[in-house]
């Protein structure tokens, strides 16, 4: 028993549990009874009363085409997270630790586009890809090749993913270069000794030893992947092309601010939540550390 | 001793920085606020109403769409400062914005729990359906009852079409809007091509625009593609088939919205049209990448060639139903009195008088040079002085207008967006024009509950 008076802690507390019930909890309630509702406008307004229409919405959701490839590119983003944020993070981060000298230097060049905001990112990759002068189709004019549309449906989703993994690659680089400075240089200089060379030193020492971090890291990419919003909104806004690069996000962004679909907006921003729930507790299943 | 008095040093700093806020607050023009000094004052001059004795200081609570980077948010200022300045009993609290998706929902909540503004510059059209229905606004009507010179100067026909979708006028308009084919005339000139009539013509200019690397027509179909829904539509359907809210899709409708893939596959549009915004298809036009762009008045004020540009009238649809120079426009939005400041006494003076300082004859002319002296004025104005072929020419087209009719949006609402947004699908066949039609007239009976 540390303190005997639990009042002054209460006290210390209340103001953040009273901000989260009121800006988070209480709004996440209503949102989930305005999705039962056919909601007129975005408040109730007298004179026009929302009608309950119960689950229709959540029936609506199971049969949406544009959900569904909504939902698809987020799955792929978390794969395409964990492999090339994380993946290419750590091949940087144990390049970077076997640096002797600059290392600050790379450490500040590779964090740089984290620090970026995203609709710069977002503005700058839409001038890339331009059709009419944008800056990849004038290099492709100026070793005579035809312009290509570099946002054609067949490319669209590839285009926005390069920039949504590159601008993250730095966070997941700096978290995981920390974790391997927490490796004892005992450790490896005993495999040297040993004849451990030093791929094989990444292999059996690194990478087990980095498990915690490694689980920190894909959870926090995957439940980022279901939150992926803004370089995509700037860059192929309602999804364009066709709706083919739609996230969660953005569809229901473009179903409630767009469309000013707001039960439904609802609907999907409490589904968005239940797949946050499931998907954090999948990959804490898969990373637990498990007894032997 | 010294802690104790650093704490109470705290304390009182934080007290002070608390109740700073509660101060005497500085209105519009930084004059102090009726309900603070409590004075009275003679006001100089009256609205054609009352005979009005002592008057209290009043503030007025304004909200309009005249805000930021809007054309007319200069005249707004001027003419609030003007009003301020000639009856001293009045301020104005002032709140406006650009008109976008939150300023609307902001409105709505304002309405919604009573903190309605005195006078409300708004939508006339089924966006604003919802605030109608609290009953919080007053009709012109009602208005001119007690003050037979309310919005005098206001043409009949503009006071008409502002009516709200029940019919009843309560908003009294400034200008309106009309849309119409942006042309460079100048690149017709060029390629020895005629300035379209009819879809023949369209077709032959589409084609030599294309042979020679000009893109034919500027437009994003992911973002603004409403100009050539509503043109389409209406000249494949006629005015009653297209003022028409029908049940399931018409097959005009259906055949209007299939002319999408047909100029898509003449290649009309850019090449990027389903990925760029409108500001960029617009620039496209500007640039003379671009020959043609179906726009509203408000996109003259963008145009800097004043000699190479023209607006001239859609050219027509196969097997057209709607008479040739058949035109989208009218009036979209006016100044609403709210029946909170109507049943205050000292604030309906000056409710009514400053909404007509706004939509007199002067008031309108301001907001009518403003927005580059070419939308429909709500009342007669005087003609600038050195107009442009590129103004001449909206003059002509605006005059040589067999028909003026409001958009679909103004009659379906928010489900006219369900249908915007599938315009792209409808342009390269990955969802038929009837699917796309059939989802917004869902969208507006579940609305509308019909």
């Amino acid at each position: 028993m540390l303190y005997k008076k639990k009042w002054p802690a209460l006290l210390f507390v209340l103001p953040g549990l009273l901000f989260l019930l009121i800006f988070l909890y209480l709004p996440f309630l209503e949102n989930i009874r305005n999705s039962l509702y056919n909601m007129k406008a975005v408040v109730e307004l007298p004179g026009s009363a929302w009608k309950f229409i119960g689950l229709k919405n959540y029936r609506r959701l199971l049969w949406d085409p544009d959900l569904r490839t909504a939902i698809g590119n987020t799955l792929k983003m978390m794969a395409l997270t964990v492999v090339f944020e994380v993946g290419f993070a750590f091949v940087l981060a144990v390049l970077v630790s076997n640096v002797k000298r600059l290392q600050q230097a790379f450490r500040t060049v590779y964090f740089f586009p984290v620090v970026i905001s995203a609709t710069a990112i977002g503005l700058m990759f839409k001038l890339f890809y331009n059709y009419n002068g944008g800056m990849l189709n004038q290099l492709l004019n100026a070793v005579g090749k035809e312009p290509v549309n570099w946002l054609s449906p067949a490319r669209a989703f590839g285009m926005v993913a390069v920039p949504i993994l590159w601008s993250y690659i730095g966070f997941y680089f700096v978290i995981l270069l920390t974790g391997l400075s927490d490796i004892s240089e005992d450790i490896y200089e005993a495999a040297s000794i040993d004849g451990c060379g030093r791929g094989r030193q990444v292999f059996y020492i690194t990478l087990p030893m980095m498990k915690p971090v490694f689980a920190t890291c894909v959870t926090l990419a995957v439940t980022g992947a279901l939150k992926v919003f803004d370089l995509p909104w700037v860059i192929v806004p309602n999804g364009a092309p066709q709706g083919l690069t739609h996230f969660l996000g953005t569809y229901m962004y473009q179903q409630t601010f767009g469309l000013n679909d707001y039960d439904y907006g609802s609907a999907l921003a409490f589904m968005i939540v239940v797949m946050g729930v499931v998907a954090a507790g999948v990959v804490g299943f898969f990373t637990r550390e498990r007894e032997v | 001793m010294k802690n104790k008095l650093l704490s109470l040093l705290c304390v009182s700093t934080m007290a002070v920085s608390l109740f700073t806020g509660c101060g005497s607050g500085q209105a519009a023009g930084g004059r102090e606020t009726a309900d603070q000094d409590g004075g009275k004052q003679e006001p100089e001059e009256n609205t054609g109403g009352k005979e009005s004795q002592e008057q209290a200081l009043v503030t007025l609570k304004t909200v309009s769409m005249f805000g930021g980077t809007d054309p007319n948010a200069e005249a707004y200022q001027t003419i609030n400062e003007e009003l301020m300045a000639e009856n001293d009993y009045i301020t104005i609290e002032d709140n406006s914005q650009t008109s976008d998706e939150d300023w609307k929902a902001a409105v709505a909540a304002d309405f919604s729990v009573g903190n309605e503004p005195d006078v409300l510059q708004f939508f006339t059209d089924a966006t604003a359906d919802s605030i109608v229905a609290t009953d919080k606004l007053v009709s012109v009507e009602e208005i001119r009852a007690e003050y037979p010179a309310y919005a005098q100067d206001t043409l009949e026909a503009a006071l008409a079409a502002s009516a709200n979708t029940d019919g009843v006028s309560r908003a009294v308009p400034t200008t309106g809007y009309w849309e119409g084919l942006y042309c460079n005339k100048d690149l017709f000139d060029k390629y020895n091509i005629e300035l379209p009539t009819d879809w023949t013509s369209l077709e032959t200019a589409i084609r030599t625009f294309q042979e020679n690397d000009i893109i034919p027509i500027a437009v994003s179909l992911n973002n603004v593609p409403h100009y050539w829904i509503e043109f389409l539509m209406l000249y494949t359907a006629g005015e009653e088939g297209y003022t028409s809210i029908p049940k399931t899709a018409p097959a005009e409708w259906v055949k209007a919205l299939e002319l999408f893939k047909t100029l898509r596959d003449m290649g009309a549009f850019p090449e990027d049209t389903d990925t760029v915004d409108d500001a960029y298809a617009g620039q496209l036009f500007r640039d003379k990448k671009a020959a043609m762009q179906l726009d509203g008045s408000w996109y003259a004020g963008q145009i800097e060639d004043m000699e190479g540009t023209v607006v001239i009238a859609f050219p027509g649809v196969p097997d057209q139903q709607a008479d040739a120079a058949s035109m989208i426009g009218g009036v979209s939005s006016g100044f609403y009195i709210t029946r909170k400041a109507w049943e205050d006494p000292d604030k309906r003076d000056a409710a009514v008088k400053f909404v007509m300082a706004h939509t007199s004859q002067a008031g309108v002319q301001r907001y009518w040079e403003a927005t580059g002296a070419v939308a429909q004025a709500a009342t007669q104005v005087n003609p600038v002085d050195g107009a442009t072929p590129f103004a001449e020419s909206i003059a002509a087209y605006t005059s040589s207008a067999s028909l003026m009719v409001a958009p679909t949006d103004a009659r379906i609402g928010d489900a006219y967006k369900t249908l915007v947004a599938q315009i792209v699908k409808v342009s390269t066949g990955a969802m038929t024009a009837e699917e796309a039609i059939d989802l917004a007239l869902e969208k507006y009976a579940e609305q509308y509950g019909e």
